[in-house]
């Protein structure tokens, strides 16, 4: 087992999945109560990813993170390197890469609440920001919850991007998707074979914490009223 | 139609003037009235338009042609031929509307105290939130969860909602209170109790209210100026006793 890979691939998933939640709360809010045409055309591009093979996206991101463009030589000036093949490099592309999974759950969750529970908010004199937290957030708790799960795991996952922008780096971009891939072309099959399960089994649990999760909701609702 | 609505002279000493045009459904609302006493209802069949009335004050519809004038701090909320629109939040009203809507995520007690959670100085809080919760009679209620909780009793708690936001309200003036159909759910005794009981405190508050009713003994109870309604219309306005014994007359006339 690749060590060094797993605790990069958990320090970029939670990072990813960190940033993910503050750009994502906000822009699907945005996206629900936006206008018909902005609203499609971010939704169309916050959707991008899902469709783009992922050596695409890892591409134009490898010449605009790198030394060619403009906003890639300030970067490189203000940290001293260049963000391609760097980790703050592959943090960037894991964002724009599982932005779609994290969006998706959060406007189908936010879609969902009943415009009389924010009004009814508004009506007391609840401010938008107000209304979001206390309102909106709490009535879709498990949206929030797939978006989180979905993010990190989709990170967890991806490999064309990494390889695009990361490359190989021991330590700073070899991901334990790519680790196992190098098992492989090493005839390495008894580390393959960890590695993928542990990738399998990592995704089986996720998955099932997602699709338990209504259940266990319900349980959660029914004992809140009984303590109380 | 018009561009612009105006409003009377009078208007600048009501607490509120509203004036809209509207067409909704099947329905072409045409009203303008001031509020003047500290409770007035909006009187008439369902499907008359009051409901509408009462969420253009309150932010939730933009009609075609409309504007609303908050009398004490001045200040216009909604005129649409000079494009001005205050959002609900930043308007000096507090509403419950017909159906209750409960957060659910809150017991009895925190649904009731949530339009007291921004306050700046909230000293008097607890105290407020008891009465309110008293007056409404959900004090045993206060530590339940919505779910089970029967219509009236939702019905309850959304009042006192509304109730205790506006109480709360520590800016200047008083908020108006929108109440659509607040004892809709209630039964006789209960409802008696509950409507004396509220006018009696919300004047002891000072709160001025407008709520929505097509129930002449509520109207008779809460001892209310009436504006009654008909297709869209306002057709009058005046004392309670005034304007059902009109009714009265007219009703009885048909009989003849």
């Amino acid at each position: 087992m690749d060590f060094e890979a797993l605790s990069l691939t958990l320090r970029l998933a939670v990072g990813t999945t960190a940033i993910l939640l503050v750009i994502a709360l906000p822009l699907a809010w945005w996206i629900t109560r936006g206008h018909s045409m902005s609203r499609a055309v971010v939704q169309a591009v916050v959707a991008l990813p899902l469709v783009l093979p992922p050596t695409v996206l890892g591409y134009y991101l490898l010449v605009a993170l790198g030394p060619l463009t403009a906003p890639g030589r300030w970067m490189m000036h203000l940290l001293g390197h260049p963000l391609a093949f760097s980790f703050s490099g592959l943090l960037i592309g894991s964002v724009l890469y599982s932005l779609p999974f994290a969006v998706q759950p959060l406007v189908a969750g936010f879609g969902g609440v009943d415009a009389g529970y924010i009004e009814a908010a508004a009506g007391l004199g609840a401010k938008p920001a107000k209304v979001f937290y206390s309102v909106v957030l709490p009535l879709t708790r498990s949206s929030l919850l797939t978006s989180a799960v979905l993010a990190f795991t989709h990170t967890v996952g991806e490999f064309g991007v990494v390889l695009m922008l990361g490359g190989n780096i021991p330590g700073a971009t070899r991901t334990l998707s790519i680790s196992l891939y190098d098992q492989v072309q090493d005839f390495n099959y008894a580390a393959a074979d960890r590695t993928a399960l542990l990738l399998l089994v990592a995704s089986l649990v996720a998955l099932l914490v997602i699709y338990l999760l209504p259940s266990l909701r319900k349980m959660d609702g029914r004992q809140a009223d009984i303590v109380r | 139609m018009e561009g612009r609505l105006t409003l009377s002279a009078k208007a600048q000493e009501s607490l509120l003037a509203v004036a809209i045009r509207h067409r909704v459904g099947g329905l072409s609302l045409d009203v303008s009235f001031e509020l003047t006493k500290p409770w007035t209802v909006l009187f008439g069949p369902s499907g008359s338009g009051k409901t509408t009335v009462l969420r253009t004050i309150a932010g939730f519809v933009r009609p075609d042609t409309a504007s609303v004038v908050c009398g004490a701090p001045k200040r216009t909320l909604l005129d649409t031929g000079e494009r001005v629109f205050v959002p609900s939040h930043q308007r000096l009203v507090r509403s419950a509307a017909q159906s209750a809507r409960l957060f659910p995520h809150r017991s009895v007690r925190e649904n009731v105290a949530y339009g007291m959670e921004w306050r700046s100085h909230p000293a008097d809080e607890a105290q407020v939130l008891r009465e309110v919760m008293e007056l409404m009679r959900l004090t045993t209620l206060a530590d339940r969860g919505t779910a089970d909780l029967s219509g009236g009793e939702r019905q309850r708690v959304s009042v006192a909602r509304a109730v205790a936001a506006a109480v709360a309200f520590d800016g200047v003036g008083k908020p108006l209170l929108l109440l659509d159909e607040p004892f809709a759910g209630l039964d006789g005794v209960l409802r008696d109790e509950l409507a004396v009981g509220l006018r009696d405190s919300l004047t002891r508050w000072k709160i001025p209210v407008l709520s929505v009713s097509h129930d002449v003994g509520e109207c008779y109870l809460l001892g209310a100026e009436v504006i009654r309604m008909a297709e869209g219309k306002v057709i009058e306005q005046g004392p309670v006793e005034w304007v059902l014994e009109r009714e009265r007359e007219r009703l009885l006339s048909r009989l003849s």
